[in-house]
């Protein structure tokens, strides 16, 4: 990495601090990754330590911050249910198929305890294998 | 800050709770103030470790607000930092802690015959 894309890259992350951490580190910070690069730390170890530092520093409670560290919490919340939200609503189609099938095979037999031998799953479509009881079940 | 004593005598060691980073910070500045830059270098020299320059950012504005150091005037565009009365009290007893646990340790493996 060419030393302008470094410094732009370094100016970039520090952007992302809070303005009461830039107004008081900003610059220093910006010299000591200079410096540290000079030194040889490649620029992307640098930058990925400030971009942690950014994210601790968001995430410390102070006062006043309050509300940005709930709101924080709240957003990785609705991060996280969208993204399990979506990964059932992908599954839901290929376990309604599977279960149909198993009802129209011959070869699902209860009380097995693991999956078929021999037995493929169709194709483009998960194996699904249901565990009821202790009573393994594969279609 | 003040470095409470428990049962016994032995003072609290606060500098158990911030980390390792904070504890290397305290030892670079107890025989003088430094910057940032001059932080990383000493550090890197006494102890082997590279502070990424986030984790040393994070670790003195703790420091700052426990009152273990203390920021000097800028010079250049550099904020020095020294050890305050209680950061060296701080220091000193998690220095003990360390040593106790060090020697404590060292019995052991003799003890063992490892």
């Amino acid at each position: 990495m060419d030393a302008d894309r470094a410094t732009r890259l370094i100016e970039t992350v520090l952007r992302c601090y809070p303005a009461r951490w830039r107004h008081r580190h900003g610059e220093e910070a910006a010299e000591l990754a200079a410096l540290l690069m000079r030194d040889g730390t490649p620029a992307g170890s640098v930058a990925w330590s400030y971009l942690a530092g950014a994210a601790r520093e968001w995430l410390t409670p102070r006062p006043g911050r309050h509300l940005t560290a709930v709101a924080c919490a709240l957003l990785v919340a609705a991060c996280s249910l969208g993204v399990s939200a979506g990964l059932l609503a992908s599954a839901a189609p290929a376990r309604a198929a599977s279960t149909s099938q198993a009802r129209g095979r011959a070869h699902c037999r209860p009380g097995s305890p693991g999956p078929v031998p021999g037995v493929t799953p169709a194709t483009g479509r998960p194996q699904v294998i249901i565990w009821e009881a202790g009573h393994g079940r594969s279609c | 800050m003040a470095v409470s004593r428990r049962d016994g005598g032995v003072g609290q060691d606060v500098l158990r709770r911030v980390g390792e980073a904070s504890a290397l910070i305290l030892i670079s500045l107890a025989d003088g103030p430094k910057h940032g830059y001059a932080l990383i270098q000493d550090i890197k020299e006494l102890a082997g470790v590279e502070l990424g320059p986030g984790t040393l950012y994070g670790a003195l504005d703790r420091l700052e607000r426990l009152g273990l150091i203390d920021p000097l005037p800028t010079e250049d565009r550099r904020h020095p930092y020294r050890i305050t009365a209680p950061g060296a009290a701080a220091l000193r007893v998690h220095l003990d802690s360390l040593e106790r646990v060090s020697a404590a340790g060292r019995l052991r493996l003799r003890l063992g015959g490892i």
